[in-house]
């Protein structure tokens, strides 16, 4: 499908720059060359403790993919560290075969931490939050027992000699350097990556799943990219931490330094790349300053997460993102345009009514749906009504695949519509939107409607993870497109705002203009008036109208009668999981059980 | 005088930033200042605790009697709770920062480990009571300097107690699951058989294991005649003891000077379960069968009498410490200098200096000081001022 | 040499199953997973031994005590770091706030109390060998706790209303149940619970700081393995992973049995997410 990228003029004025991970820069440029201006101070300890942070920074980048923006609590990370330093002492020092140069062996331990960081990881797919922080804590211990007891390789308890890096990196400033240049390209990677489709995928699986299914994201494949990028990181980080210790034993990779890492995330704050950042120097310097408190330091720490989470759960990034400040315009309104939408969805061709045949599904003993049949026509609004508990939402649920209906089927045209697969709707153009708004409240709205386009980007992790030309190409158009989606809707001055500032009725025209996003051939939209005002709902029928007038098929479950009654093509009414009438508008409101049984008056 | 922990680190803290902000001064005027990295609080803090009292004491019975060569000692004390990682870093914020002109530490094997590299290539004057063998390398690590036996001369004497005093000829070698723990099971299996004796149980326990008795039946059932111990876990080898009494079994217990740690005397069911128990011990803090120490110690002991506690923690830990704050004001007072050359080469020509804990002796070549002969048992049950009765066979 | 190994087998079981116990109860009123229960457990042997030994205090009331002062920390982790969070249940801060709380715990005990393993006072004298009272005693416990708890939630109103909470949260609260002072009796519940299992298994963990992430840990398993808040699921789990804990210590030594029985936690959550007698999850859209 060819993108438009003719937009329509937009005022150019009031177009928010969307801010990426990494803007603004100076306070990154600014922390390099601080770190790059110790060597003047002549202080080897100085210079110790910024390769520090630079090393343990190569860690918490790829991490902070995993817990700050996928939001899986991966506390026992040191594993990976211990993996990656000990894989490049092993191959420097050739315990298992010739001894490699310090660079082969540093690649070779991304490669294995790569393989491990999937191994990690792989319990996250399967396992709630809880679960899954502690089987990374069981891979620590599991990864500490097996250096102490795998001694010919390992060195066991007496440990290992550290790789040394060849000339210039063998000096302390040489290696101060080294781990300045990875840290800076391991920021720019993990930046890449957070402003890719990738990372808001990540975000929308943390932050609103179901809607992360809805829009095509599959979390597994999603997950285990991520977790092979950070977990070759973390072991690139192991082997140059094992080349500033100079010589490692098991008792180096404690749990503190494990929750060092972890806490340096979320002081610095979910969904950022700074907040880290300045959570690790603070984290690494503040034992250095404050020496007397050395033993209270694991208090300290603690103190600090408790302060953290309770005061200020956004971290540091929500003290210093200009989002949560900036004023929102008071009285502003929601105002659609018809010529936005017209370029967005264009002329396509008309897709193929979508029939459902029989379906049944039931919840323990209790037929939720029995057998209902339904034909959406493209072009047309159907609507489907009933009382509370009637099947609507089921019925929804079974179209976009998360329920499996026992019996029945569906199709669109001549193809079947397989059961189950909510992924998989995307990619049929189905789109939806939900009865409670699924949103990431920290990301801005723009980002928010981008997140609905994920299916069409075709450049892969790794032109994302580089940034290549067919990757930021895609990037500005989804950009364009999603820009487009939020004028149709009405939205177009909001989009640089936090999605969780809107009011509740801009978040319902948000999740239409997220679902605009696939040029939906079926869009279902369920109870998209609930809480709007009069002038709202009118605004709603005449948007979803002009949707469907090109060509959408739109399946529309509301309560209120007279949007139904105005906007619907045909109408299904549901009783009791069973369809009790289907008609037009004209012949449901006349219809005497319709009427008795749910729209008395 | 009753120390406290915390008090000693913030006082430890307080010379180090006093250090810190002094003004560069002449030479002649300027304190001798001695690094000492300590586990101070932390698991395995007790070795720390008691060195530190002992540098405590003779930094302040040096500078009292008006310093080396009118130059005060300064001891600037960095916590590492046993982390080789805080380690590395209190190395070298001492050797780039606090500039201090020797170091003496660290007291743990994993953060010796760490450290030691970082040191030689600073040259730092370095004296460590760690006992890895690994850890003296003249030719790698000119700097640095034990003054406690090596792993080696504690797996000697322990083996040749066992092997001569008790006569056992099977013996179960027991550690934990820590690395000290498997790394000096395995040297020291490899001891005994390369000395012709049977090891016929061998295990590592984990220390939290809650019951010792399948590995105590196992020992028992494949004849061994002692067990040897490598563990700094006094929870475990409390519950060894205890199992060891309730199966009836007498037999022996040999090895690491953890066997003597007060902490297990709390922690045996009867006191009876801590007999025939011989920890490593040393000559110097040994007392004869008429229950006297040597006179040197014992003159020490009067001297320490009322300044430092010795209750809670081994008379050769403070002597040790007492001895490396004494070995560096004695480079400095020959020499007249600070450098480090100076310092090293001081040391690499000692020859049997008398120091309270032990008699050392360096050479360019050899760096292990300490005296083979002097590492001794002692029975693990007889602590009294720190010091213990020799085992039985002396 | 079997005997031993099924009696502490059946010991150190019982003591997990007490944590997973522990872990369901705060569970049930809040849905909340907190770290705290290990080091409730913990501190049970560390209150009891500083009861006991230091002051001098006899059995009943040094029991008494010690699960009041758990009670009481588990009351404080409601306060301080479950109630602040239930809000925003779905972002999961509650691992965070009970992770600090835990670390809290155990480094003032470290530091006030000790590094090193401190003594557990024998409590009965009664038994020897195998049938000693330190490995009968954690079984009694769990087997007191497990009927208690039958009663309290079978036969009394409190305990009713603690089930009604578990099972549906908005209903219970629609139906004027009070619901914030039943979670802080839950809490004080699980912190006796908890102290319960360290205080019974005193003897065989001995009084250390260090048993808090340990416990915190096995007593996860039983949880794991038996499914969230099934309490038989935790005991059956429990008296299992204790049994296979102390074979595999037996049978390939220290260090390859933690990793065997992570190893085998990992691979059984990956088989069986909800465990062997958990509940399906619930619906999402």
């Amino acid at each position: 499908m060819s993108a438009t990228t003719d937009t329509v003029p937009l005022r150019a004025g009031i177009l928010p720059k969307v801010a990426g991970p990494l803007s603004p820069l100076w306070p990154f440029l600014l922390l390099l060359a601080i770190a790059a201006a110790v060597p003047l101070t002549g202080n080897a300890y100085w210079g110790l403790i910024a390769t520090r942070m630079a090393i343990y920074w190569v860690l918490v980048t790829g991490l902070n993919l995993i817990v700050g923006y996928a939001g899986q609590l991966a506390i026992g990370y040191v594993a990976l560290l211990s993996v990656g330093a000990y894989t490049t002492s092993v191959l420097a020092a050739g315990n298992v075969a010739a001894p490699l140069p310090a660079f082969a062996a540093l690649g070779c331990a991304g490669v294995v931490g790569a393989v491990f960081g999937v191994i990690v990881g792989l319990p996250a797919l399967r396992l709630r939050t809880f679960y899954f922080a502690m089987t990374t804590l069981g891979f620590a211990t599991i990864v500490n027992q097996i250096t102490l007891a795998w001694q010919d390789v390992t060195g066991g308890g007496i440990g290992i000699t550290g790789p040394e890096m060849p000339a210039p990196f063998d000096t302390t400033w040489g290696l101060l350097y080294l781990c300045l240049g990875f840290a800076v390209v391991c920021t720019w990677l993990t930046a890449n990556v957070a402003r890719s489709r990738f990372g808001r995928a990540l975000v929308a699986v943390r932050d609103a799943e179901v809607a992360a299914e809805a829009s095509g994201i599959r979390k597994p494949r999603l997950l285990v990219l991520v977790f092979m990028l950070a977990g070759a990181l973390a072991a690139i980080a192991g082997g140059l931490f094992a080349t500033l210790q100079t010589y490692i034993t098991p008792d180096a990779f404690t749990f503190d330094l494990s929750l060092l890492f972890f806490i340096a995330i979320l002081i610095g704050g979910r969904g950022s790349i700074l907040g880290p950042l300045l959570g690790t120097v603070i984290l690494t310097l503040l034992p250095e300053i404050a020496a007397p408190l050395a033993s209270w330091s694991t208090s300290l720490y603690a103190v600090l997460l408790l302060v953290i989470v309770l005061a200020m759960p956004g971290g540091i990034a929500a003290m210093i993102d200009p989002r949560s400040r900036r004023k929102l315009p008071a009285n502003r309104v929601i105002a659609p345009r018809a010529e936005a939408l017209d370029t967005l969805l264009g002329q396509r061709t008309v897709p193929e009514p979508m029939r459902l045949l029989g379906i049944v599904l039931a919840f323990g003993g209790v037929r939720a749906i029995d057998g209902v049949d339904l034909t959406v026509a493209p072009g047309q609004v159907h609507g489907l009504i009933g009382p509370n508990g009637s099947g609507k939402t089921t019925t929804l649920n079974v179209i976009s695949g998360y329920y499996r209906p026992e019996s029945g089927g569906m199709a669109i045209g001549a193809a079947p519509l397989p059961a189950g697969d909510p992924e998989g709707r995307a990619a049929l153009r189905i789109a939806r939107t939900f009865q409670t708004p699924r949103l990431i409240g920290e990301a801005s709205v723009l980002e928010n409607v981008m997140i609905g386009g994920t299916v069409d980007g075709t450049a892969g992790f790794a032109e994302a993870l580089f940034s290549l030309p067919r990757q930021r190409a895609e990037e500005r158009d989804l950009e364009a497109r999603a820009r487009l989606a939020l004028a149709a809707v009405g939205l177009a001055d909001l989009a640089g705002a936090r999605a969780d500032r809107l009011q509740h009725s801009e978040l319902r025209f948000m999740e239409i203009a997220r679902a605009l996003m696939l040029r939906p051939s079926f869009l279902l939209l369920d109870e998209p008036a609930a809480g709007l005002s009069t002038e709202e709902i009118r605004r709603l029928g005449a948007l979803v109208r002009a949707i469907s007038r090109h060509g959408t098929g739109v399946l529309l479950v509301e309560h209120h009668a007279d949007l139904i009654f105005d906007i619907c093509d045909q109408v299904t009414v549901l009783n009791l999981g069973k369809v009790l009438a289907a008609g037009t508008p004209a012949e449901i409101r006349v219809h005497k059980e319709v009427v008795s049984a749910y729209l008395g008056a | 005088m009753k120390i406290t922990r915390r008090a000693l680190a913030l006082g430890g803290t307080g010379l180090a930033v006093g250090a810190s902000l002094s003004r560069p001064a002449l030479a002649q005027n300027e304190p001798i200042r001695i690094g000492w990295l300590a586990a101070l609080t932390g698991p395995s803090s007790a070795p720390a605790v008691g060195f530190n009292r002992g540098v405590l004491f003779a930094a302040e019975a040096l500078n009292a009697a008006g310093g080396v060569k009118g130059r005060r000692i300064e001891i600037i004390t960095r916590d590492t709770q046993g982390d080789p990682t805080k380690a590395v870093n209190a190395t070298q914020e001492m050797i780039s920062q606090l500039r201090v002109n020797a170091i003496w530490g660290p007291t743990n094997s994993g953060e010796s480990l760490a450290v030691t590299a970082i040191m030689a290539r600073a040259k730092m004057p370095n004296i460590h009571p760690c006992v890895v063998d690994t850890l003296i390398d003249p030719r790698r690590y000119p700097n640095a300097f034990r003054i406690s036996p090596s792993n080696t001369q504690w797996d000697d004497a322990v083996r040749n107690y066992c092997m001569q005093r008790i006569n056992a000829k099977k013996v179960a070698v027991i550690g934990d699951t820590t690395g000290y723990g498997v790394s000096a099971a395995n040297a020291s299996v490899a001891g005994f058989q390369r000395a012709g004796a049977e090891v016929v149980y061998k295990a590592n326990i984990d220390a939290t294991q809650p019951d010792m008795t399948p590995d105590m039946l196992r020992a028992r059932n494949a004849g061994a005649e002692a067990i040897v111990i490598w563990s700094v876990t006094t929870g475990m080898i409390a519950r060894m003891l205890n199992t060891r009494a309730t199966m009836n079994w007498d037999v022996p217990f040999v090895g690491h000077p953890s066997l003597s740690s007060g902490e297990i005397g709390s922690l045996i069911e009867r006191p009876q379960n801590w007999e025939k128990v011989y920890a490593i011990g040393y000559r110097s803090c040994s007392r004869d069968a008429a229950g006297n120490l040597p006179p040197r110690t014992a003159e020490l002991v009067q001297r320490l009498s009322g300044k430092v506690n010795l209750q809670d923690t081994l008379l050769w830990w403070v002597a040790c410490a007492i001895d490396a704050v004494n070995l560096v004001a004695r480079a400095v007072d020959a020499t007249g200098s600070t450098a480090n050359e100076a310092i090293i080469g001081n040391w690499n020509a000692t020859r049997e200096y008398p120091g309270f804990y032990g008699t050392y002796t360096w050479s360019p070549t050899e760096h292990n000081g300490y005296p083979t002969d002097e590492v001794v048992m002692s029975a693990a049950n007889t602590a009294r001022d720190g010091a213990f009765a020799l085992a039985p066979g002396y | 040499m079997l005997a031993s190994i099924i009696a502490s087998g059946l010991a150190v079981g019982a003591i997990y199953a007490l944590i997973g116990i522990t872990y369901n109860t705060m569970f049930a009123t809040s849905r909340v997973m907190s770290f705290t229960a290990g080091q409730l457990g913990m501190l049970g042997g560390v209150f009891g031994s500083l009861f006991m030994l230091r002051l001098g205090v006899p059995l009943l009331p040094a029991l008494l005590l010690t699960l009041a002062c758990c009670a009481l920390v588990g009351v404080l982790t409601e306060i301080v770091a479950v109630r602040p969070v239930l809000n925003s249940l779905e972002q999961h801060l509650y691992v965070l706030t009970t992770l600090a709380v835990a670390l809290l715990i155990q480094h003032t005990t470290a530091m006030e109390w000790s590094t090193e393993p401190q003594p557990f006072p024998r409590l009965t004298n009664i038994g020897s060998g195998v049938l000693d009272e330190k490995y009968w005693l954690p079984v009694a416990a769990c087997v007191v706790t497990i009927l208690g708890l039958e009663y309290l939630y079978r036969r009394t109103l409190v305990g009713r209303a603690f089930v009604a909470i578990a099972e549906d949260n908005f209903a219970a609260r629609a139906l004027g149940l009070p619901e914030r002072n039943l979670r802080m009796a839950s809490y004080a519940l699980a912190g006796a619970i908890g102290a319960l299992a360290g205080f019974a298994g005193g003897q065989l963990l001995l009084a250390f700081f260090a048993n808090g992430p340990l416990l915190n840990f096995y007593g996860f398993i039983p949880v794991a393995l038996g499914g969230l808040g099934n309490n038989r699921g935790a005991v059956i789990g429990g008296i299992l992973l204790g049994l296979f804990q102390q074979a595999a210590n037996f049978l390939v030594g220290g260090i390859f049995s933690s990793v065997a029985v992570f190893t085998l936690f990992i691979i059984v959550l990956l088989a069986a997410p909800q465990g062997m007698f958990g509940a399906q999850a619930a619906r999402r859209v």
